[in-house]
């Protein structure tokens, strides 16, 4: 290895995280944090590809699909995953503290390997069928499939019924800025969502193991109302990332890292308002009607003017002098201030909580970040409400308005249910 | 002897130039297929690239046409202005009278508000 490669090698890793069911995120936001490595938004500017968790069958075509599109030299790592067969060395992973260790090592060592095989056919994949002088299939300006792929054609507009080609395409299921798993098919008109329908629901997801352990028998409400603080801060971040303001997610994250009962967020709150995360969108954007907030349930509810909270139905909680906060408009920016407001107040009920060191009263039902969770019951999926929510949007309002939204179904994790 | 130092010296520079501009050079090896494929996250397009989709600016262009209209005859206004007097002045009320009934179109069709 040249001197050259050694010191290419010492920048930071740039990795691509293609998330399959059970992906944590304290796994994440650790990496996320950590200096030596950058997430990157696409497999382009990827040298390491970094499968966290169980991959379905059916998404293994789009695995593919972005393993190929990493450029050479590349590797993959395979984290508490099943590699695909094609690999015929894959370098897999399961403990936690080696993540950054080993992906560090793999970047430095890439020029040593041999290359990675490209894994679909090396052939176009929709082949010239054209007739024309420029291939549009010879049947005039429109209609025809010249690369093998049909034109576009007109379709109906939503905002003043200029009809004109709309663009339609499948994004998903490792689309990083959605929740993992989420598999949609959208219809474009210019920068405006069209149409969606969701192909594959996000995968479910595991509360924090506290919130299972809650329905188990009782648990310090300290350590509950911490990891929902932390589960918040991971959703706003997420909505920081994705309105572009990497350097404030990565604060927020730092901020989860380090949460202790009653610590003061007011800086934060400070510098969240002025960053312009929301003046990013619109005020109205994203709003739920009242079916659509009680169907999501959690803070997406509470922050539409529902006051629905299992804590309400806790003893302890009550005891603890515990009210729910509720925003009216139902909007991004309300849920956004519904998740601050919601983490300033579990930090407040940490640090009572720890004081006086009570536990939880109630082990029929919890509420999670995500929602209400009765015992037996899970958290259903709600990510039909995209549906009706999305068109009509520009594509950055759509953006924020799913990472403003969680809707994957909840499911025990590790630890389980009683 | 002049046309052949000449002819040496243009052999030599289309040679450089051959040398710099060679096909290989110039053409790299494109990556395989599946590499140069959209990025959607493991999704994959409908339809072809080819798509148009309205820029929307009409309204725009419409206010730029009244706003610079005015600006043009303005200036040859100004020149003859103090000769003319207050004929010149009434003169050009009359005209931005009617420009201004573009503008108030446009404030109408929502040019002002960015989207």
């Amino acid at each position: 290895m040249s001197w050259l490669q050694r010191m290419a090698g010492e920048a930071p890793v740039p990795v691509y995280v293609a998330r399959g069911i059970d992906a944590s995120h304290d796994d994440l936001a650790a990496l996320a944090l950590d200096a030596n490595i950058e997430l990157v938004a696409t497999p382009r500017h990827a040298a390491v590809l970094l499968v966290v968790g169980t991959v379905p069958a059916k998404f293994h075509d789009g695995l593919r699909r972005l393993h190929d599109q990493m450029p050479r030299p590349a590797t993959t790592l395979w984290y508490r995953s099943r590699p695909l067969p094609e690999f015929d060395a894959p370098h897999t992973l399961s403990k936690t503290d080696r993540l950054a260790p080993t992906l560090t090592d793999l970047y430095r060592t890439l020029y040593g390997r041999t290359p990675q095989p490209v894994l679909l056919p090396d052939r176009p994949p929709a082949p010239w069928r054209g007739l024309g002088d420029y291939g549009q299939g010879g049947e005039g300006m429109m209609g025809g499939t010249p690369y093998g792929r049909p034109m576009a054609m007109t379709d109906d507009d939503l905002r003043d019924g200029l009809q004109l080609d709309a663009l339609g395409f499948t994004l998903g299921p490792f689309f990083g800025p959605w929740a993992p798993g989420l598999l949609m098919h959208m219809s474009l008109q210019g920068d405006v969502v069209q149409r969606v329908s969701v192909q594959s629901p996000p995968f479910p997801q595991a509360p924090p193991t506290v919130f299972g352990a809650a329905l188990r028998g009782a648990v310090p409400i300290a350590d509950l109302e911490l990891a929902r603080a932390r589960s918040h801060l991971f959703g706003l971040a997420h909505s920081l990332e994705t309105a572009g303001l990497r350097s404030l997610a990565l604060r927020t994250l730092a901020h989860a890292a380090r949460l202790r009962p009653g610590v003061d967020i007011g800086l934060m709150r400070g510098w969240l308002r002025r960053c312009g995360l929301f003046a990013s969108v619109p005020p109205g954007c994203g709003q739920l009607t009242r079916t659509q907030a009680i169907r999501i349930g959690g803070t997406a509810a509470r922050a539409a003017g529902q006051p629905m909270d299992a804590r309400l139905e806790d003893p302890a909680y009550r005891r603890l002098g515990f009210s729910v906060i509720v925003q009216d408009a139902g909007d991004c920016r309300a849920r956004w201030r519904q998740w601050l407001g919601e983490i300033e107040q579990s930090l407040a009920l940490a640090d009572r909580a720890a004081g006086e060191n009570v536990y939880t009263d109630q082990t029929e039902v919890v509420e999670t970040p995500r929602g209400r969770w009765r015992r037996g019951a899970g958290i259903a999926d709600a990510s039909a409400v995209l549906e009706e929510l999305l068109p009509g949007m520009e594509w950055s309002e759509a953006m924020a308005t799913i990472a403003s939204l969680d809707v994957a179904a909840g499911e025990p994790g590790e630890g389980g249910e009683p | 002897m002049d046309l052949l130092a000449l002819l040496i010296v243009a052999v030599i520079a289309l040679l450089m130039a051959w040398l710099l501009q060679r096909p290989s050079l110039r053409r790299p090896p494109l990556a395989p297929y599946p590499q140069r494929a959209p990025f959607l996250g493991g999704g994959t397009v409908d339809s072809h690239a080819w798509s148009r989709f309205h820029v929307r600016y009409y309204p725009m262009t419409l206010l730029l046409i009244a706003f610079e209209m005015e600006m043009m005859f303005m200036y040859p206004w100004a020149v003859v202005y103090v000769e003319e007097g207050i004929k010149a002045l009434a003169e050009m009320g009359m005209f931005l009278a009617i420009l201004s009934v573009g503008i108030v179109y446009g404030w109408r069709e929502r040019v002002f508000r960015w989207q």
